[in-house]
């Protein structure tokens, strides 16, 4: 078997693990955490098909990516902080509605 | 033959190092246990990229996930009291017995499409990683870097305005 595919399986694995843990984690910090392990995931993905096409293009994706995730964790910390700042608590299990 | 083992030896390695420290990331128990693993799986992710040759998107992987953002997840848990975040700190178990063989299925097909499957032939080589890529992302991508610029000045000012105390 190509080294490639094992690098894309790994990937898969990463993805499916990160996925694993937004569904079964209870403290909303460790779900966002969970969400960056899949955009790891994605990245090695992109870098893998780019060793093997011998291209950047996949990289510089992957750069795009890391700006978002960066974007999506002072978001969504905020987010984490004045949920637990306006109700108290911060288990994903109690947060059931969108309004005080 | 030779090089391709050691490449063989150095993925099996690296994969065991990044598998590990991402179920531990999912399943350790206290949210700044779950930081150190999720800082582990980022050097792992480093060492990754450095082995596939893409070196300038393993020091940044460095420099913006394992310093940026972990830091930032250490700040935000050192703000939030201690004995709260410690009443959640486990997972849900049902949804993990649910979840875990579909997750386990959908694994095994997704890897048969992948080994099953064939590559696009390659149509490039290259010659210096960062020289390519830096030429690259400023001719063919100048319009989404800029995009993203908008994108980051965005996020700072929501996260400016989530943060900040209720009068």
């Amino acid at each position: 078997m190509d080294i490639i595919k094992a690098y894309i399986i790994l990937s898969i694995a990463l993805f499916l693990i990160g996925f694993l843990g937004v569904i079964v984690r209870k403290n909303l910090i460790t779900i966002l955490v969970s969400t960056e392990l899949m955009l790891n995931g994605i990245n090695l993905a992109f870098v893998a098909a780019d060793k093997a096409l011998g291209r950047v293009d996949g990289q510089i994706f992957a750069f795009f990516v890391l700006t978002v995730a960066a974007a999506e964790v002072a978001v969504g910390l905020g987010l984490v902080i004045s949920i637990f700042r306006l109700k108290g608590f911060e288990a994903s299990h109690e947060i059931s509605q969108l309004r005080d | 033959m030779g090089e391709d083992r050691v490449e063989w030896i150095i993925f099996v390695i690296l994969g065991t190092w990044l598998i590990l420290s991402a179920l531990g990331t999912v399943f350790v128990k206290s949210p700044i246990h779950v930081i150190l693993f999720f800082l582990s799986t980022l050097l792992a992710m480093a060492a990754i990229f450095l082995a596939l040759g893409a070196e300038l998107l393993a020091g940044i992987q460095l420099i913006i996930y394992a310093v940026a953002i972990v830091v930032f997840y250490v700040l935000v848990i050192t703000t939030i009291p201690w004995e709260k975040i410690k009443r959640f700190g486990g997972i849900y178990k049902s949804e993990l017995m649910i979840a875990s063989p579909i997750l386990f299925i959908l694994f095994l097909l997704m890897s048969y499409m992948v080994v099953k499957g064939k590559f696009a032939q390659p149509v490039g080589f290259v010659k210096d990683n960062v020289k390519d890529l830096g030429e690259e992302l400023f001719t063919s991508y100048l319009f989404p870097f800029e995009v993203a610029s908008i994108i980051l000045l965005v996020a700072m000012i929501g996260a400016i305005l989530l943060g900040r105390k209720e009068e």
